[in-house]
């Protein structure tokens, strides 16, 4: 016999914030009758209370009443054990109310299984909030969670319902009974113990979402698109090509890039020579028309008073059998002559020379067309004309004594337009060959092609400013490279898509022209004998230069 | 390193739940909110700083205060408790909302400056895990806040009214700062507990007006 053990205190737990009770568990009695007691006193107060209930909630509790029920205050509270030979207290505990809150479980649940008439059938579960929590006030928030399953299986499966007193489950499987339950948890507080279960039997018919379907598609088409995955990595390469065809490239007939590639210039240059020249079963049923461009130092680029005035627009063919400047046309003891059969217009390509180190070097059997931007003396907008450094770009027979090159001009618009699609490169291309063109521009220009000069409005750059930065203007410079002999385009070949292919004719006749370029067809003729390259893939009528020059009998290779 | 941030970036998103962005972009000026969404979006702040005032509470517990019977010099340490707060339903319920809002701002004001500090001690503890400090942190931020919202809610509950008295200074600065470690902690531990128990005032508080005025005492 002995005083009694110490007792000790379980927990607090308050159902609403509005009560609380607390559980002790009693120490050893110490073989005698033993009484406990819970006092307490209140944070902020000397006066020590007992307990004001000793029964309400069971034995070895005390519960608090409303009345006795402070929020935010910490409650001090000891329980004693006195019998006979003495008292032991427990240790005290501190309780604040706001923090021990674990409401009851959920009420009434119920369960319910539908059936609506255009909607899938599922379960509908309700329930009650737990009492002594006063929600509508506000001064209890709540969210609930459900779970339930099979009666047989093992796992539940879960759902939270936040604050809604009901829920809908449809993914059910028939034939088995389902057992639920529900649990509530405040906003800050424990979660209370899961509602006793109820349970419901689900009929064998049933019907339920047919996932087994549904999986079997998600499967096939998985399926279908890995074999497709694989088969486009397999065969990639051609289905490619065959969706986006690649762009063809220039070409140049006859040029290996193999025996480029090995470096044997020699045989490179054999090779092309050995081609076709001219070339004949391809072009048969090409275009042939082309322009000759006289370089003769006598051949005026100013335009008769007698010529037809070529007029902005496309112009037919002009055949003009007095002068064969600046004409290549089908009567014309030209290359393509016993080709013109038809004459269709051909888009010339318009290609302006790669690279400004050609065109340091005269003597290069290269030909372009170069599209320089040149103002007229008057400073007036300013036009392009087509010129090589002492070339002319059309194939036209000249005596080798020609020097004057006559160049074949074209319309700014177009050209501008052509030339801005390229803008990037060839405008700095230009840029460095413009002082190649501008010398043998400015032989034109001075003298009496000065007045042939005219500028063109340009149309189509006007509108584009930024042109005058990329295009130089050659007003300075003046040189005339007259001593020089000058070099011209020879039709080379025109190719299956309208593709002129020029290439250099040598006055010394310099071996073959190793490279040929391909030019844009003409669109038209401006008043000032400009002619106008466009690349335009459909065919038009070509036009004709018209060069009131003297001409020359245009001398094949 | 990608998917981590994205990661990180959707956790906080996630774990955050605050609106956080003005609801009125030109400012409190010209703009009307309506009352349901400023009680609405501060029922979420007030409920966010309790839980973080909780969770950091219980940290602090956890590392420096175990065994050391802080809860016993906890009893009447809040700078607050001069505020004539309700402390149970029935009180709550009988104050009226003009006396409710303006407690509810007393306690935000009087705790600007206290957070303030306990951000800058909270650094300067040594081995302060990051826990404890990115949500004094937080607090902070999000009581100013709070404060914001509810300037904004008494305005349109109560126009006209004026806002009252002085709030509760806090002077607990000096027992933050002295040298003896465990005074130290326990001015932390009190501090941390305050701070749990006025948020909890506050979230309480709220809750109980927006029922209240929103929801006619029907939630």
């Amino acid at each position: 016999q002995s005083p009694p053990g110490k007792p000790k205190i379980i927990k607090c737990r308050s159902p609403g914030k509005e009560t609380f009770t607390c559980w002790w568990e009693p120490g050893a009695d110490g073989g005698l009758p033993t009484n406990y007691t819970l006092t307490y006193h209140k944070e902020g107060e000397t006066v020590t209370h007992e307990c004001p209930d000793y029964k309400t909630g069971g034995p070895n509790t005390c519960y608090f009443n409303k009345k006795h029920t402070s929020i935010w205050k910490l409650y001090v509270i000891t329980v004693n054990a006195i019998n006979q030979m003495g008292v032991s207290s427990s240790d005290p505990l501190y309780v604040d109310v706001t923090y021990i809150v674990e409401p009851e479980p959920p009420a009434n649940l119920t369960l319910e299984l539908k059936h609506p008439e255009d909607r899938k059938p599922y379960l509908w579960i309700k329930w009650f909030p737990p009492t002594l929590t006063d929600v509508k006030s506000g001064w209890f928030m709540i969210q609930y969670e459900i779970r339930l399953k099979p009666e047989k299986a093992t796992d539940w499966e879960i759902h939270f319902a936040a604050k809604q007193t009901q829920l809908k489950i449809f993914s059910l499987y028939p034939g088995q009974k389902y057992l639920v339950q529900v649990r509530c948890k405040p906003d800050h507080g424990y979660w209370s113990e899961w509602s006793p279960e109820s349970s419901i039997q689900i009929p064998n018919d049933f019907p339920v979402k047919d996932t087994t379907m549904w999986i079997f598609v998600a499967v096939l088409s998985a399926v279908i698109c890995l074999i497709m995955v694989w088969a486009v990595a397999l065969k990639g390469y051609s289905m490619m090509t065959c969706i986006l065809p690649p762009v063809p490239g220039p070409k140049i007939k006859g040029f290996d890039i193999h025996l480029l590639e090995k470096g044997k210039s020699e045989e490179l240059l054999r090779a092309l020579e050995s081609q076709d020249f001219p070339p004949t079963s391809d072009c048969e049923d090409l275009l042939m028309e082309f322009i000759e461009v006289d370089d003769s130092e006598d051949q005026q680029l100013m335009p008769r008073p007698s010529k037809e005035h070529m007029e902005q627009g496309v112009k037919p063919m002009h055949m003009d059998p007095d002068s064969d400047s600046g004409r290549g046309s089908c009567d014309s003891p030209s290359l393509f002559s016993e080709k013109c059969d038809e004459p269709q217009a051909h888009p010339f390509k318009f290609h302006t020379p790669e690279g400004p180190e050609k065109l340091e070097n005269p003597e290069t059997n290269l030909t372009y067309l170069q599209a320089t931007q040149s103002t007229s003396r008057e400073g007036k907008i300013p036009y392009f004309h087509a010129s090589g450094p002492k070339s002319s770009t059309w194939p036209f027979p000249q005596p080798p004594s020609l020097h004057n090159p006559r160049y074949s001009y074209h319309n700014i618009a177009d050209v501008c337009e052509l030339a801005l699609g390229m803008a990037g490169t060839t405008a700095t291309l230009l840029d460095q060959t413009d002082q190649h063109a501008l010398k043998s521009s400015k032989t034109i220009e001075n003298g009496e092609e000065e007045k042939a000069a005219k500028q063109r409005e340009s149309e189509g750059c006007s509108s584009k400013p930024d042109q005058d930065t990329a295009w130089p203007l050659p007003q300075d410079k003046t040189p005339l490279i007259s001593a020089k002999p000058l070099e011209y385009v020879e039709i080379h070949k025109v190719s299956q898509d309208g593709v002129l292919a020029l290439f250099p004719k040598q006055n010394e006749k310099v071996g073959a022209p190793e490279t040929s370029k391909e030019y844009s067809k003409v669109s038209r003729v401006t008043d000032s004998n400009i002619l106008v390259l466009v690349p335009d893939p459909q065919a038009q009528n070509l036009t004709l230069l018209e060069e009131p020059a003297k001409e020359a009998p245009p001398a094949l290779p | 390193s990608r998917l981590l941030l994205l990661l990180v970036v959707s956790n906080l998103l996630l774990c955050q739940g605050v609106v956080s962005t003005p609801v009125c972009p030109n400012g409190a000026g010209n703009c009307q909110v309506s009352l349901r969404d400023l009680f609405d979006r501060a029922v979420m702040v007030s409920h966010y700083i309790h839980n973080l005032s909780s969770e950091m509470f219980n940290e602090f517990d956890k590392r420096y205060a175990q065994g050391k019977g802080f809860i016993t010099m906890a009893l009447n340490s809040c700078h607050t408790s001069s505020l004539p707060t309700p402390e149970d339903k029935e009180q709550a319920q009988q104050t009226h909302h003009e006396v409710l809002m303006n407690l509810i701002l007393g306690l935000l004001r009087s705790w600007n400056d206290p957070l303030y500090h306990l951000v800058t001690e909270v650094r300067g503890m040594k081995g302060a895990p990051d826990a404890i400090l990115s949500r004094a942190i937080e607090i902070e931020e999000e009581n100013k806040r709070l404060l914001e919202g509810m300037e904004m809610i008494f305005g349109q509950v109560l126009p006209g009214a004026k806002e009252t008295e002085p709030y509760p200074v806090w002077s607990g600065l000096p027992s933050l700062q002295t040298k003896d470690e465990d005074a130290r902690h326990s001015a932390f531990y009190n501090l941390l507990h305050c701070l749990r128990r006025d948020s909890s005032k506050i979230d309480t508080y709220l809750k109980l007006l927006n029922c209240r005025i929103i929801y006619n005492n029907n939630c």
